[in-house]
């Protein structure tokens, strides 16, 4: 194969993981903390697609298309709950939405 | 004659089963029926045992029929088996022809009573109980039927439940042989241990190899059983209290049959006491103490069952004593006169109070003899038999059981020989007050205005038992004359045999005496009666006597009070601070560290990811450590 | 020759991901993250394309640049001045915590790579060309993976309901 050996790809994706990790646990505000889910998820995708090659087995590819699906159907309800809070005039401040305390 | 054996033993379990199950369906008479009919088809099934036993060889006399194996562990195994043998065959006779006789009278005593169903029933149970133990062939099985027997008991003094004092009656007959049934249970315990089986044959065998402590403390166990089954002292003071029963089952359990289970063990296990001499000695003792107490203590009883059943606790202390220096066939003989004379004694007495509206006590009788003849005469036969005056039956057996006493001689033998020719002085007294105080002299008002009237003396039902009792205990002694004939102290000899052997000359000389103590007796009785006094005249005696000798009293301080003390301080320091806090505090300690945990769930997003974030890194750690 | 060009890409496609990640996680403006978070599916789409995956390239830029982003950026233009909130904020302990956990996560993930590198990292496999293909990958789906392909259609009407019913108007009481 040309170009860098599959475990550079890797690398990659887990600094990627590790980035978009960051931003869902610092911070605040909901949407963006909805798009570092996306970067952890799209890391995962690229991690799976390297080994894919990597074995020559399509499965991998296969299973980060549907990751891809489930990850378009979690960030609309993602957005659906945001835009919720909205109408209801609630601060969008992951802090202050502590309603489920036990 | 095995099948005789089966038969009695299981016609009055089919009768009480019978009764049982057909429930309301059958009128009360129809169960007084089935329950007589069970008990005589038993005695059927007895006679053919017994027949079949003498027609056999005299080696053949032991025989064991196992129906199957009740219980097996390891090497130790235990069957449901009878033993069929002279003294079993003896026993069956007495318990179902006796027992017969008094389920007949009942039919009569408790006619009209709505329960009558119930009591029909726990007769037959009884009476299946009581041959049940008799008929035992091994230890455990002797120990369910005494267990049942207790239970009978229980529920027949306890038959009239609404009075509070035939409850505590009851209560306190089956606890008291309780105590009796821990120390057997225990002597079977430490039979198993040392002869690893309970079978008859094979522990009697076994019991010579053993050294002398574990002999003696089976031996001690089988005696404390005995003397709480046969309310000897110190375990007899339910036997007067269980007289709040009716006056057949006084009859019957109190005075016939129950009672006698001790003597029968004593003669049943005697190669387990020949072992251990002291205690059989020990039995001996007791007998001749709880005789002289129990005499002394029937003089001052107003309640006419009260007296009997003195006279009972009195009499089977003569038994253990036989059975204590190793009289055994006397101990048999005293036992089945006894029965005749005792039940005839109860029943006429149950016709007494029958006839006056349930009135038991004898100063509110007097001069029944020209209104109730024929109880008259059964009543004087019983007193006469129990005296001892001959042809009537006690004389041969009580007189048989005093001359082995002085056969057996040395310091044992002539103190028991003086106790029981003082017992016979004492018999003599109480009897004849009683006979005197309830049958002679004038009829009094209370009598007068509470007969029962134009009834008779009572129905048949009652009349032809009490008849036959009555010629029974002046026939029935005629089986063992000294010097002529003894054929059944050889009887029962051939199962066990007899330790002492009066001679003809010890047994006429004993019998002069105790016939002569027993005039004295009667003549005593009589003069005080004609005074209008009692025998007892000193207050402080009479009071002593009137309180049984504060034996219970005494119970009372000793175990009851403190037991009840300690029950109350182990509920307040134990029960409620301990146990029922601690559930409370299981109950809010939990909901207190669930609060504690809960504080995890903070609600907030960031928390929770960090977490996850820093599990994950364990994690990965661990899988890959792991790999 | 065509390894350097493969390099120069794989270099540019991987800086560009890391960059643009680093940004959608710094910005203040939700708009300018979404935006970031654009070139980074851009870029992720091309290291794809140099993994022999073509398809997933192509559905990467259609369905979440195309869509997934574009709903993104509908939410952040309704939402308006409303969506920001500061950068720093809640217990240093917390912070100290989450950077803590990330460079963890990082170091293992380097670590086992490194100790795996020798044995199972070497010789990729050879592959056709029409490996990655939308034709296999469409023929795993309706073969070998049909749960998987039914599972999903599931989820995505799982959410269409969830969405609609998040989207219904509230009461008329706070209005």
């Amino acid at each position: 194969m040309d170009g860098p050996d599959i475990g550079w790809y890797l690398i990659v994706a887990a600094m990627l993981f590790g980035i978009g990790a960051l931003g869902v646990m610092l911070r605040r505000s909901p949407l963006i903390v909805l798009l570092s889910l996306e970067i952890m998820l799209n890391a995962s995708n690229l991690t799976l697609i390297a080994f894919a090659r990597q074995r020559g087995d399509l499965t991998g590819q296969v299973f980060a298309l549907a990751v891809m699906a489930v990850a378009a159907a979690e960030v609309a309800i993602g957005l659906g709950l945001i835009v919720a809070m909205a109408r209801r005039r609630l601060v969008l401040d992951v802090d202050q939405a502590s309603a489920l305390r036990g | 004659m095995v099948v005789g054996a089966w038969i009695c033993l299981l016609a009055p379990l089919a009768g009480a089963l019978g009764i049982t199950l057909a429930g309301q369906r059958i009128s009360r008479r129809t169960a007084g029926w089935i329950s007589t009919l069970s008990t005589l088809v038993a005695f059927g099934g007895a006679l053919v045992a017994l027949f079949g036993l003498w027609a056999a060889d005299p080696s053949d006399r032991e025989q064991v029929s196992t129906a199957y194996t009740w219980l097996a562990a390891g090497d130790f195994e235990v069957e449901v088996q009878i033993l069929l043998d002279t003294l079993s065959s003896t026993m069956m006779l007495v318990v179902s022809g006796v027992g017969g006789l008094i389920v007949w009278y009942s039919m009569g005593y408790m006619a009209g009573d709505d329960e009558e169903r119930r009591y029909f029933a726990y007769m037959s149970l009884f009476v299946f109980s009581m041959l049940l133990l008799v008929e035992a062939g091994n230890f455990l099985l002797l120990l369910v039927g005494w267990g049942l027997v207790g239970l009978a008991s229980y529920l027949l003094i306890g038959f009239w439940h609404h009075r509070p004092e035939a409850v505590a009656a009851a209560k306190k007959a089956f606890v008291m042989n309780a105590i009796g049934d821990a120390t057997f249970a225990l002597a079977c315990v430490l039979l198993i241990w040392e002869t690893g089986t309970l079978e008859f044959s094979g522990v009697f065998v076994g019991v010579d190899s053993l050294s002398s402590t574990p002999v003696n403390l089976v031996a001690l166990g089988l005696l404390g059983g005995a003397i709480a089954k046969s309310a000897q002292i110190p375990l007899h003071t339910w036997l007067p209290d269980a007289m709040e029963g009716p006056t057949p089952v006084s009859a019957l359990i109190h005075a016939a049959t129950m009672v006698t289970a001790g003597v029968y063990l004593l003669v049943r296990a005697h190669p387990i006491f020949e072992a251990a001499p002291d205690i059989q000695h020990l039995a001996a003792i007791l007998g001749a103490a709880t005789l002289l107490v129990a005499g002394a203590i029937a003089l001052v009883q107003w309640d006419i069952k009260r007296v009997i059943a003195y006279s009972t606790m009195s009499q089977i202390g003569y038994m253990f004593l036989a059975a204590g220096i190793g009289a055994y066939g006397y101990a048999i003989f005293h036992l089945m006169t006894h029965a005749f004379f005792k039940a005839l004694l109860f029943m006429s007495a149950g016709l007494v109070i029958h006839h006056l509206g349930g009135e038991q006590d004898i100063r509110r009788m007097g001069g029944l003899k020209d209104v109730m003849p024929r109880t008259h005469v059964a009543f004087l036969v019983g007193i006469l038999a129990l005296v001892g005056i001959p042809p009537f039956a006690g004389f041969w057996s009580k007189d048989g059981i005093i001359a082995s006493a002085l056969a057996t001689g040395g310091a044992l033998g002539y103190t028991l020989y003086v106790a029981a020719l003082v017992g016979a002085l004492f018999t003599g007294a109480y009897a004849f007050r009683l006979y005197y105080t309830v049958f002679r002299g004038s009829q009094s008002k209370y009598a007068a205005e509470h007969a029962h009237e134009g009834h008779g003396e009572g129905p048949r039902s009652m009349l032809v038992p009490v008849g036959i009792l009555t010629v029974l205990s002046t026939i029935g002694g005629l089986v063992v004359i000294p010097g002529v004939w003894h054929p059944l102290t050889e009887w029962i000899g051939e199962t066990a045999e007899a330790l002492v052997d009066p001679t003809v000359a010890e047994d006429y000389e004993t019998s002069a005496l105790a016939v002569a103590l027993g005039l004295v007796g009667l003549f005593l009785a009589r003069r005080a009666f004609q005074a209008g006094r009692q025998l007892v005249t000193s207050p402080v005696i009479w009071r002593v006597l009137e309180h049984k000798l504060y034996f219970d009293e005494l119970y009372d301080a000793l175990f009851y009070r403190p037991a009840v003390a300690v029950s109350a301080a182990l509920r307040r320091n134990v029960e409620e601070p301990v146990i029922e806090r601690s559930l409370d505090e299981i109950g809010s300690g939990t909901i207190q560290v669930g609060g504690e945990v809960a504080r995890v769930q903070s609600g907030l997003l960031r928390t929770y990811a960090v977490a996850i974030a820093l599990a994950v890194c364990v994690l990965v750690v661990v899988f890959v450590a792991v790999r | 020759m065509g390894n350097f060009l493969v390099w120069v890409v794989w270099f540019l496609a991987a800086g560009g991901c890391l960059a643009t990640g680093v940004a959608v996680v710094n910005v203040t403006n939700p708009f300018f993250a979404a935006l970031a978070l654009i070139g980074n599916l851009a870029s992720l789409a091309v290291l794809y394309l140099l993994l022999a995956a073509e398809f997933l390239a192509a559905a990467q830029v259609l369905v979440y640049a195309g869509a997934v982003m574009v709903m993104f950026l509908f939410v952040v233009a309704y939402l308006g001045g409303r969506a920001d909130a500061p950068w720093a904020g809640g217990p240093p302990l917390l912070r100290t915590a989450a950077v803590v956990a990330a460079a963890a996560l990082l170091v293992e993930v380097v670590v086992v790579l490194g100790l795996a590198w020798g044995d199972n990292l070497q010789d990729p496999a050879q592959v056709s060309d029409s490996f990655g293909s939308p034709a296999e990958i469409g023929e795993l789906f309706l073969t070998d993976h049909l749960l998987a392909f039914e599972i999903t259609s599931i989820a995505l009407l799982v959410a269409a309901v969830g969405g609609v019913v998040l989207g219904t108007t509230p009461e008329k009481e706070d209005e």
